[in-house]
């Protein structure tokens, strides 16, 4: 693998389909590398003509068949959707049942169904009906409501969209029909400005040539206007009065939205269709009076529809670590189970021959005549029943509540993500997105970040820079030019045309250009220029500008690279004014110069080049080519002309060495017979419709060899904005951050130096190999020299021990999959910095998946392009950077975001909170629901272990739908337990989510050992205090009640770090609610607990025992959290400290000198 | 950058979506631990002793009766003597009195091993029969003492109004009897409404099997006070219970003579009887537990707030000391 074309990489992943769920040996065979065809003006880049198709011949069984203009005839065989679309799920009869049954297919509430129908047995029944349905019946309620609300909104809008007017051509004449009832076949006609109803074919448009501009915002993001074009052969007919017919045979509908393939019989000619001839549901057109097309796919099968799918659903690392301990609390509850079981067929056994007639047993039943056992069934079903009994009873120990929990704290934390204005984008007006909702926490736990280069770390933003024609160097003093001269500009019509983007010139070289002559570098400086204005895809859009009397050329293309060349061609004198898909204008020094375009091979990534070819007005035809280095010099006549060569590959390296991204560009006549062989293959396989793509790419290489060199263009692609102190932050913050790039060696370290990546203190390895042997050695070596070169420094300087390694994809193409792989991560995992350059998309996967199947660490990596989605979703959390190049990346995101450098506050600020404030959260609620679990355990041992609750069965269920549910869930979304400034300011305090130190199996055993604790401190207290008493069991479980939650309340206030008004409330609200709700239970009187609180309230006994059991509870803990804190503190600990007790100026001072040290 | 514009998506910026809502960040300094656990310490232990002297001053005597009046010819079975109603049930105990009992005085049968907490037993009672003479006939949750043999509704039905205790005493000292007051012993949140001033007994312990105590059909059961005791069911397997008050100060080194109506079966799950005379204050009857755990928690407090000032004094840190951060003390790895 060499160097991709730098902005033109393909897109290898069948982006919208796959799914999150790729194991490591899935996503390579999830992978389809697509081929190209012909396409005028559309995305260059990813091109991307059928992911999935492009193989396979579109034979009748696969293809659907459309009668243009005869939809009576497209519909009569095949049912194809009809254009209403439905994206709400319910009607209101369905709502119930099919909402219940989704809802169902949750774990969660298929253990509370479990439990609530066990409890309607009536030899189980622990519970009354409604107490023991109430858990249930909420939690189903409140999403039920969620659901009927946001499906309420989606038949609201579905209704908009369907009852929006088209106009369509009914009997000849186009009428108005609402959007629902247009049908696969029709002729439709749009506006200017107006939303396209369905996938249409472009038959005609109000541009001679056949060109519209469509608007893909609503599809993709992208801002750029695309160009889309009619065929030739319709788009001169006016359907009112020039009646079309033909048949248009296409794929099935499919989600790729970049992709199409079809063909169309008209006038019993064939012509062959692209995704540059269908416009997408969705889109606007821009720029073009109307459109005339034919619906394709309508309602839910465009492409726009199929593509509404939801985002991708992950599992974070601290659930999984959740779901273990959650193991554990079943294994608990299992035991507390058989305990209770056992004891009681003890006991049972033991008073066996005194059921009978024991006044609080009572076996036999002697009311009904004769004699018989009541409400028994043998001793083996009585223990049975008690174990079913006392799953009923304790089903809390499971805190299914928890999930519903974490699904709320989740949707706050994205909140406040979303809404952090630290981390919009204002240059691209983009908001930070939360796409995948449940790894919100994984974000403070990230070891590895492997990142993109290109519109990652830089801006994507191409500067043209400097040029090498003909082994001459142009890259002397630039002066601005443009502002003495207003740069270069044309007359057309008494208006001053003149390109949008100004681009400083080489004085020299446009002195050069604008005295144009017979000799020999002028006409190379002619055809540098005109290859690099004439060989793109760029099509250039007059806009008017704020002064009447000048008019914008404002380029637009998908590339970047390409924009910038074409801006520079037009700064030196050749300003593209004109592109349509069979000619070209370009204003040369002033003089327009018609030339036709004869046929175009685009980008891809096997050639790694395009070509184009002209056909001069003087009737001769050249092929231009440009494309990376690689591909060209291999392609390149070198006998023509050694020492231009020679001089042109010495500026190349010196261009890469600053990290500039370089094209090279070469040029050939075509003879009269060379041209006809080519154009006749060219026509066979543009409309070949088995390996159309492959075709061309035959008949690209054919035609592209033997070339002239003209020269080499320099462009830059500058870093994004605080890109060095974000990697800084990223690196104090002990992550490693991995650069994988498809640019040279020498681009991808100049920008690791400019980035701070690599430092001149660093040692480096470069491994670049061609073989497997070599690599093997290479890597042996580099062991060793790693291992010295640590042991050598380790006792000195933390910077200099560090090594960087650069591996380049062609040796990672004998390394990955193969035995090396373990010496590549051994030698990865001690490396400070890894650079991998020249990589392809899929090698960007493997070397994440290198490290995510060896550690455990979490890997993040991050992207912008189509190219990064393998990597993105490989990763356990994927960001995508939705910046030029399109929305793949952040389709394929967990996160999207408008900037590298937000990944700081995102993970050192917003992942570090997440992750504890979600860590506690957990361990809270294992808590709160095993001390009530165990206080109800407790006292079925004094019952006869028989399951009966002193506290009222109200209670028990109220406790975690009422009494601690609200501020569990506020701290967990309020919470902060250090200010944004002190965490941005001392990167390392991310080291405690690394470490796991907010949530791990040790943390979790004391927390249950203190909840043991507090449990029988909240138990026996009472007992023995009422122990030989008259208490009665209302009053008692009153007790218990009113300590659990003043407990559990407490416990949490505790280690509340910050107290807002939120927070208050929510603590001592809840106190107060379950007061409340204590005394509404007692004030009912059919109750057996009726008046009971107010009675004990009146006792002193009743206050001295609450407030002993809260000292008493929370002593051990109180005490350990202090000891803790005073002799090992952790870093947040004194960073929280430092922050209260000194002004925040001496925090950042005295960081940064403990920092450097 | 700043401006804004219609189609910006800039976030408002508010305290609340910027998580910069004032907020109050107690540190637990040094001082403040220590000041906790002092204040612990100082209010518990002075609670502590009073509860202690609180206990002492209660005057209890208990006496185990449930052996002692079985004549020793039915020792061995003690299940044949009380269930035979020819027997004589009567007993006659005597009590020391150890100091000066003031009034008033409470009498409380104690029972012990009587699992009124058991599942089959809370259960099995009416509330809404007991309330309302309309709903005499809802005794679903009463069985298996809920209809008698003909099927009319038993009021009050259920295991626990069956069982209702019925050992009486009598006592006197010098052969001056001790009147002991019945009334006011229940709940009068109970006697109002609970219990149905218009509810009546009915078919009550008319079946083959007598659980306890009879009842008198013409008082309502709002006026059962004895009823209304037994029915607040009791927590723990070893209960008292009311049993009435006594309002005349017995002086110290007084023997009261007590005549036991030996009635109620415990003997066939091995459940002990008491009769218990006790005197009360704030904490309740006689119980140094409570005194003790305030006195050992404001003692553990003292001895923790003493650990920490020796902690603080001899291995002092200063607060936010960087050099405790973990990348200062290890270099990073």
């Amino acid at each position: 693998m060499s160097n991709l074309h730098p902005q033109q990489r393909p897109d290898t992943f069948q982006n919208s389909s796959s799914q999150r769920s790729i194991s490591s040996n899935s996503w390579r065979a999830s992978v389809d590398f697509g081929s190209k065809g012909v396409r005028h003006g559309s995305r260059s880049g990813n091109d991307s003509e059928g992911f999935s198709m492009s193989r396979r011949e579109i034979n009748d069984d696969d293809a659907r068949l459309v009668y243009v203009n005869d939809p009576l005839k497209t519909n009569e065989m095949f049912e194809f959707a009809g254009n209403s679309i439905r994206t709400g799920k319910y009607s209101v009869i369905t709502f119930l049942p099919r909402n219940l049954f989704e809802q169902f297919h949750r774990v969660a509430y298929m253990y509370f169904l479990i439990i609530a129908v066990l409890n309607q047995l009536p030899q189980l029944a622990v519970f009354g009906r409604g107490a023991s349905i109430l858990p249930l019946a909420s939690v189903l309620f409140v999403t039920a409501v969620k659901d009927a609300y946001e499906d309420w909104r989606r038949h609201k809008s579905d209704k908009i969209e369907n009852n929006r007017m088209a106009s369509v051509l009914v009997n000849d004449r186009f009428e108005l029909k609402k959007w629902k009832d247009i049908q696969v076949g029709e002729v439709v006609k749009i506006s200017a400005d107006e939303t396209i109803p369905c996938d249409i074919v472009l038959l005609s448009t109000s541009d001679p040539t056949g060109v519209a501009y469509v608007q893909t915002i609503n599809l993709d993001g992208e801002s750029n206007l695309k160009t889309r074009y009619a065929k030739q052969e319709t788009l001169s007919r006016i359907p009112e009065k020039d009646i079309i017919s033909g048949l248009i045979k296409c794929e099935k509908p499919n989600r790729n939205i970049y992709g199409f393939q079809a063909n169309m019989e008209i006038d019993g000619k064939r012509v062959s269709l692209g995704p540059s001839n269908i416009i997408l549901r969705g889109c606007v057109i821009k720029n073009t009076d109307w459109a005339v097309g034919v619906a394709v796919y309508a309602g839910r099968e465009t492409k726009a529809m199929l593509n509404n799918s939801g985002a991708p659903s992950k599992r974070s690392r601290l659930e999984t670590h959740m779901n273990q301990e959650i193991m554990l609390l079943s294994f608990f509850l299992v035991t507390l189970c058989v305990v209770v079981s056992a004891c009681a067929g003890v006991w049972l056994r033991r008073h066996q021959d005194e059921l009978d007639l024991m006044p609080f047993y009572r076996r036999k039943d002697y009311s009904e005549g004769k004699v018989e056992n009541y409400n028994y069934y043998g001793l083996g079903m009585e223990i049975f029943f008690s174990f079913l009994m006392s799953v009923i009873v304790f089903q809390i120990m499971i805190p299914i509540s928890l999930y519903i929990s974490m699904e709320l704290v989740r949707v706050g934390q994205a909140y406040f993500m979303i809404r952090d204005d630290r981390m919009f984008d204002a240059s691209s007006n983009t908001r930070f997105q939360c796409r995948a909702l449940n790894i919100n926490e994984d974000l403070g736990q990230i070891k590895y970040v492997f990142s993109d280069k290109t519109g990652t770390l830089t801006e994507n933003k191409m500067e043209f820079q400097f040029a090498s024609i003909a082994g001459v160097d142009y890259s002397g003093e630039k002066t601005e030019v443009y502002v003495e001269q207003g740069g270069y500009n044309i007359q057309v019509d008494g208006q001053v045309w003149r390109p949008k983007v100004k681009v400083q010139v080489d004085p020299k070289l446009l002195q050069l250009s604008k005295t144009l002559n017979d000799t020999k570098s002028s006409k190379e400086i002619y055809d540098f220029f005109l290859a690099l204005a004439a060989c793109n895809t760029i099509v250039p859009i007059v806009v008017n500008s704020s002064n009447p009397n000048e008019k914008l050329i404002d380029y637009q293309g998908e590339s970047p690279d390409e924009q910038a060349l074409v801006y520079a061609a037009a700064a030196y004198g050749f300003m593209l004014i004109e592109r349509t898909s069979g000619h070209i204008v370009i204003d040369i020094q002033g003089e327009r110069q018609r030339f036709n375009v004869l046929g175009m091979h685009e980008f891809d990534s096997d050639r790694k080049r395009m070509s184009v070819i002209l056909g001069y007005p003087d009737s001769t035809v050249k092929v231009f080519v440009k494309g990376a280095d690689t591909s060209m010099f291999k392609i390149i006549d070198e006998s023509l002309n050694l020492d231009v060569v020679r001089a042109t590959e010495a500026h190349l390296h010196s261009y890469s060495s600053v990290g500039l991204r370089t094209l090279v560009v070469g040029m050939r006549a075509l003879s009269v017979s060379e041209f006809d062989t080519w154009q006749t293959s060219y026509e066979i396989a543009s409309t070949a419709l088995m390996g159309r793509a492959g075709l061309l790419r035959k008949v690209a290489i054919n035609l592209e060899n033997n070339l002239t060199l003209l020269g080499a263009s320099a462009i830059e692609d500058r870093l994004q904005k605080g890109v060095p102190e974000a990697i800084e932050s990223l690196r104090k913050a002990n992550m490693k951050v991995w650069v994988l790039t498809g640019d040279k060696q020498e681009t991808a370290i100049s920008i690791g130096y400019s980035s701070r990546l690599l430092t001149s203190k660093m040692s480096q390895i470069v491994i670049n190999n061609n073989s497997k042997m070599s690599c093997k050695k290479s890597l042996e070596d580099a062991l060793i020299t790693c291992k010295k070169l640590i042991d050598v420094t380790s006792a000195t300087d933390d910077d200099a021990s560090s090594v960087a390694l650069i591996i380049d994809g062609t040796s990672l193409v004998y390394i990955l999959d193969t035995e090396l792989e373990e010496q590549l991560f051994e030698l990865a995992s001690k490396c400070a910095v890894v650079l991998c350059c020249r990589v392809a998309p899929l090698q960007k996967a493997g070397i994440v998946a290198l490290i995510k199947n060896r550690t455990d660490d979490m890997t993040l990596a991050i992207g912008d392009g189509a190219n990064d989605v393998s990597m993105i979703q490989m990763a356990d959390v994927g960001v995508g950077i939705s910046g030029q190049e399109g929305r793949q990346a952040v389709m394929a995101s967990d996160f999207a975001m408008g900037q590298f450098r937000f990944l700081v506050p995102l993970l050192l600020v917003h992942g570090h909170w997440n992750y504890q404030r979600m860590a506690y959260m957990i361990l809270y609620n294992f808590y709160r629901n095993a001390l009530f679990v165990l206080v109800l355990f407790w006292y079925v041992l004094y019952t006869g272990f028989t399951l009966t609750t002193a506290i009222t069965e109200w209670s028990s269920v109220l406790y975690s739908i009422i009494y601690t549910a609200v501020p569990t869930i506020v701290i967990g979304i309020l919470d902060k337990d250090l200010s944004r400034k002190s965490l941005m300011a001392y990167p390392q305090l991310y080291g405690s989510g690394q470490r796991k130190e907010s949530y791990n199996l040790k943390l979790f055993w004391v927390t249950m050992v203190d909840t043991l604790w507090q449990s029988v401190v909240a138990f026996f207290i009472p007992v023995l205090a009422y122990w030989k008493s008259d208490i009665d069991s209302s009053s008692l479980g009153d007790l218990w009640t009113l300590a659990v939650v003043f407990m559990v309340n407490i416990h949490l206030a505790m280690d509340v770090i910050r107290w807002t008004w939120l927070s208050h409330a929510s603590i001592w609200g809840s106190i107060i609610a379950t007061c409340i709700c204590v005394i509404i239970i007692d004030a009912i009187p059919v109750l057996p607990g009726y008046w009971a609180i107010f009675i004990l309230g009146s006792s002193g006994l009743f206050w001295i025992c609450l407030f002993g059991i809260l000292v008493a509870s929370m002593i051990p803990r109180f005490v350990v959290k202090m000891f803790m804190q005073h002799c090992k503190p952790c870093d947040i600990q004194i960073a929280r400290e430092a922050e209260k007790f000194r002004n925040s100026m001496e925090v950042t001072r005295s960081g940064e000198i403990e920092m450097h040290r | 950058m700043e401006k804004k514009n219609k189609n910006s998506k800039k976030p408002t910026y508010s305290k609340f979506s910027q998580q910069e809502l004032p907020a109050w960040k107690p540190i637990l300094s040094p001082g403040w631990v220590i000041a906790t656990f002092l204040t612990i310490g100082a209010v518990f232990i002075p609670i502590g002793l009073l509860a202690l002297a609180a206990s002492d001053s209660v005057v209890e005597i208990i006496d185990r009766y449930d052996d002692g009046c079985v004549p020793d010819d039915f020792s061995k079975n003690a299940q044949s003597f009380i269930q035979n109603p020819n027997t004589k049930k009567t007993c006659i105990r005597t009590l020391k009195v150890p100091k000066k009992m003031v009034a008033p005085i409470f009498v409380y049968y104690e029972l012990e091993n009587f699992y009124q907490n058991h599942r089959r037993y809370v259960k099995s009672r009416s509330d809404k029969q007991l309330r309302d003479p309309d709903d005499e006939d809802e005794t679903k949750s009463c069985y298996p003492e809920a209809n008698t043999a003909d099927d009319k509704p038993i009021v009050p039905c259920g295991l626990i109004a069956w069982s209702l205790f019925n050992d009486t005493y009598k006592l006197s000292t010098k052969n001056k009897a001790i009147t002991i007051d019945k009334k006011g012993i229940a709940w009068k949140s109970d006697i109002k409404a609970k219990f149905g001033s218009d509810v009546y007994p009915k078919n009550f312990q008319k079946g083959k099997l007598i659980g306890g105590a009879k009842l008198d059909e013409k008082k309502p059961l709002s006026e059962q006070e004895d009823l209304i005791v037994w029915m607040r069911t009791a927590a723990l397997p070893r209960f008292r219970k009311l049993y009435g008050k006594i309002n005349t100060d017995i002086e110290a080194h007084e023997t009261i003579k007590v005549e036991v109506e030996n009635n109620y079966n415990t003997y066939k799950f091995s459940g002990r009887k008491k009769l218990v005379l006790s005197t009360t204050t704030w904490i309740g009857g006689k119980n140094d537990f409570v005194g003790v755990v305030y006195v050992s928690l404001g003692a553990i407090c003292i001895f923790m707030a003493v650990n920490f000032i020796l902690l603080y004094v001899f291995r002092p840190r200063r607060l936010g000391d960087p050099s405790y951060l973990s990348w200062n003390r290890n270099p990073i790895g």
